[in-house]
């Protein structure tokens, strides 16, 4: 998938909210991309543009190419193919994600026989082989259970279960593990990497925690304000990251090695509204290398190849 | 039910004999009585739910008793009657027992009708009170089933509508029409459609398709006839609230994570909106239906007494000036009855509609 000058815009009573505000993102097969920023930063209505997810008064403009087709100018109709198709998707918070009144295996049923033509007999039966597939035990018995029977984890494995029903090339995970117990975020997460190199899609996986992304991502697209604000391999980003942005989110993360009494890091200041017309950069306010340069906002611009990022003092950052 | 579950019952047996270790019992009747291990959880509830009403209904017939035995006198008409014996007096205090203490009346009123026997109605020619109200009931039942059937299948539809074309303008037309609805008196609709189809279309027309007064039951046709006009009367103000409620709770529903999940699921949005979403709306709806329901059936004073409709609300504003006791509290019992079994019916709808609620 390939995303281009993605933006997303608003309408509200205090004026235009510019959630997004021209992202460039790519997706090769089988890639895992981690898309990281602070709350706020336009990670989720990316993600959910580019599903044509967003409520009917957003302005989306921008490409969103998929297997060579911009899924922003689809028909409805060919848009449903993809969706629960070739582009799934797991939502934040499984408690809410599932309908109460259907059983969980009703509804993977659901989404099985949505886009394949398949018996209900046969769709429970790889129903069933899906639940057991994502660690659910007893997997008959629980698919005739219904939501609220099932723990948040258990949810959740459903929900991913439901995701990858039918082998979809594309996995958006928007924030997985964030509204579970931190004891199973471990284990869903781990979940969600076998199963999807089991179907051999690629993830784009949404999380504000760096330290999730480290261990399972190629590569690294962190946002901020609407914008990218750096983009390399995971191994750059940790390691080489020349951008005030990403360094800031990196001190932030408490580490284990750390001597005792020091206090976690966090950066200053609070991200700009998404209504604001501000020309500058929008991370000036907050930035240690803030001078009268940031009066624009900086170019994305590639560091070394496969890294860019957006700042106009990249070589002090650097060093 | 969604089909897939008779795919999933043969295989759910096997899996629980397979499981089968501890409680044998409870999975052998699991596997022969299939649901009714359920049922029996719902059954229980309901019994214990009518033993909790008793007390009500008690409370409830105690207070009207009261209240009407010491609005008026009975005997006071006697006095201004020329013609009337001795033995009339005596008649009307043998029947109320006007020589005991009022709560002492109310124990031999409530013991005669926990065997069913509710009294002797004095304004109505000293029939049985039972089969006044029971004739009375199947009148009104005549207007408020079709009413009520009209209002829960508008009130979906137009809920629905108002809620997927939220802030169009057939939302605001169907919205405004509900706000009149709501705030116009049902006398002066009922009135109003009388004067326009009895008077006003006539005269334009020389055709008078309705009935504007009256029961008339002879045909089918004549019932339509008849009924059509008192039931829309009936149908407006009722529709109009429950049809904002609908698009409320649909609107609710719209905006929920599942909602999104159907869509991500890449279903068509008649199936988003009307599996997924109204299946969720219709749940808060219930209590709403029972109570309107019950409503209607305990009879409608004003449309029955413009429409000159044999029914129990007629029955209620004809018996309370006339002291007619019995009469009174049989039709109050008959409320009380109708109220709170169709709550009882909503609760246990409720738990037919959602999975997440127990009887226990
Ligand atoms: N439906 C909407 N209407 C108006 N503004 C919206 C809407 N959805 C999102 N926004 C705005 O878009 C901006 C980005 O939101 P988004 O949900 O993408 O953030 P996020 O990066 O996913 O944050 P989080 O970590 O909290 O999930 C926010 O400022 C939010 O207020
Ligand atoms: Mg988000």
């Amino acid at each position: 998938m390939e995303v281009q000058g993605l933006t997303v815009e608003f309408p509200t009573e205090d004026g235009l909210v510019r959630a997004v505000r021209g992202v460039d993102m790519h997706i090769a097969e089988g890639e895992v991309l981690g898309i990281v920023g602070e709350s706020g930063s336009g990670k989720s209505v990316t993600a959910l543009a580019t599903m044509r997810l967003l409520p009917k008064r957003a302005q989306v403009s921008g490409q969103v190419l998929f297997e060579g087709r911009d899924l922003l100018t689809l028909s409805d109709r060919a848009m449903r193919g993809v969706r629960g198709s070739d582009i799934a998707m797991i939502f934040q918070d499984p408690m809410t994600a599932l309908n109460p009144v259907f059983t969980v295996g009703e509804q993977i049923v659901e989404m099985i026989r949505a886009h394949a033509p398949v018996g209900k007999p046969l769709a429970w039966k790889r129903t069933v082989e899906l639940l057991d597939l994502v660690g659910i035990s007893e997997p008959s018995r629980r698919a005739r259970q219904y939501p609220h029977e099932f723990s948040g984890g258990m949810r959740q494995r459903a929900m991913i279960a439901m995701a990858v029903a039918n082998r979809p090339k594309l996995l958006i995970a928007d924030e997985p593990t964030t509204a579970l117990d931190v004891t199973i975020q471990a284990q869903v997460m781990e979940v969600i990497t076998e199963v999807q190199k089991a179907v051999g899609s690629a993830l784009l996986l949404i999380t504000h925690d760096l330290g999730l992304v480290a261990g399972i991502a190629h590569r690294v697209q962190v946002m901020y304000a609407g914008r990218v604000f750096e983009n390399g391999a995971t191994d750059e980003i940790f390691y080489r990251s020349v951008n005030p942005y990403t360094k800031g989110l990196l001190r932030s993360i408490p580490r284990l090695d750390a001597k005792e009494k020091t206090r976690l890091y966090t950066i200053p200041g609070l991200p700009p509204s998404g209504l604001s017309r501000n020309e500058a950069c929008p991370f000036r306010p907050r930035c240690e290398f803030a001078d009268a340069v940031c009066g624009t906002v900086p170019e994305l611009v590639e560091v070394v190849p496969g890294h860019q990022s957006r700042c106009h003092h990249t070589q002090e950052v650097s060093m | 039910m969604p089909p897939a579950l008779s795919t999933a019952r043969p295989m759910l047996s096997t899996a629980r004999a397979k499981r089968g270790t501890g409680d044998w019992r409870l999975e052998t009747r699991l596997k022969w009585l299939g649901g009714w291990v359920h049922m029996t959880g719902v059954f229980a509830y309901a019994v214990r739910r009518i033993f909790t009403t008793i007390p009500l209904l008690v409370a409830a017939t105690f207070v009207v008793f009261v209240l009407v035995s010491i609005s008026g006198d009975p005997l006071a008409r006697l006095a201004t009657c020329t013609t009337c014996s001795d033995a009339a007096y005596d008649r009307l205090i043998d029947l109320y027992e006007l020589d005991k203490p009022i709560p002492l009346r109310y124990v031999g009123w409530i013991t005669d009708a926990a065997t069913g026997d509710l009294g002797t109605s004095t304004s109505l020619g000293e029939k049985p009170v039972a089969g006044i109200v029971a004739e009375r009931l199947w009148n009104t039942a005549l207007l408020a089933v079709p009413s009520f059937l009209l209002i829960a299948f508008l009130a979906v539809v137009l809920g629905v509508f108002s809620a997927i074309k939220q802030y169009s303008i057939g939302d605001y037309l169907v919205t405004g029409a509900s706000f009149v609805g709501i705030a116009m008196p049902t006398f002066f609709f009922g009135l109003l459609l009388q004067a326009f189809w009895g008077v006003w279309w006539q005269d334009w027309t020389g055709w008078k398709p309705f009935y504007v007064t009256g029961k008339h039951v002879a045909s089918f046709g004549d019932y339509l006839a008849s009924a059509t006009l008192p039931i829309i009367t009936l149908t407006i103000v009722l529709l109009a609230t429950e049809s904002r409620f609908q698009r409320a709770a649909m609107l609710e529903v719209i905006g929920s994570d599942y909602i999104r999940t159907a869509r991500a699921k890449g279903l068509s949005e008649r199936r988003v909106i009307f599996k997924h979403a109204l299946r969720n709306a219709l749940i808060p709806l219930v209590t709403l239906w029972a109570l309107d329901f019950a409503g209607l059936l305990g009879g409608s004073v004003i449309t029955e007494t413009i429409f000159a409709w044999p029914g129990l609300g007629q029955l209620l504003v004809s018996a309370l000036p006339n002291l007619d006791l019995d009469l009174v509290m049989g039709l109050v019992m008959v409320a009380a009855l109708l109220t709170i079994s169709f709550n009882l019916l909503a609760d246990l709808l409720y738990g037919v509609l959602d999975p997440r609620i127990r009887y226990d």
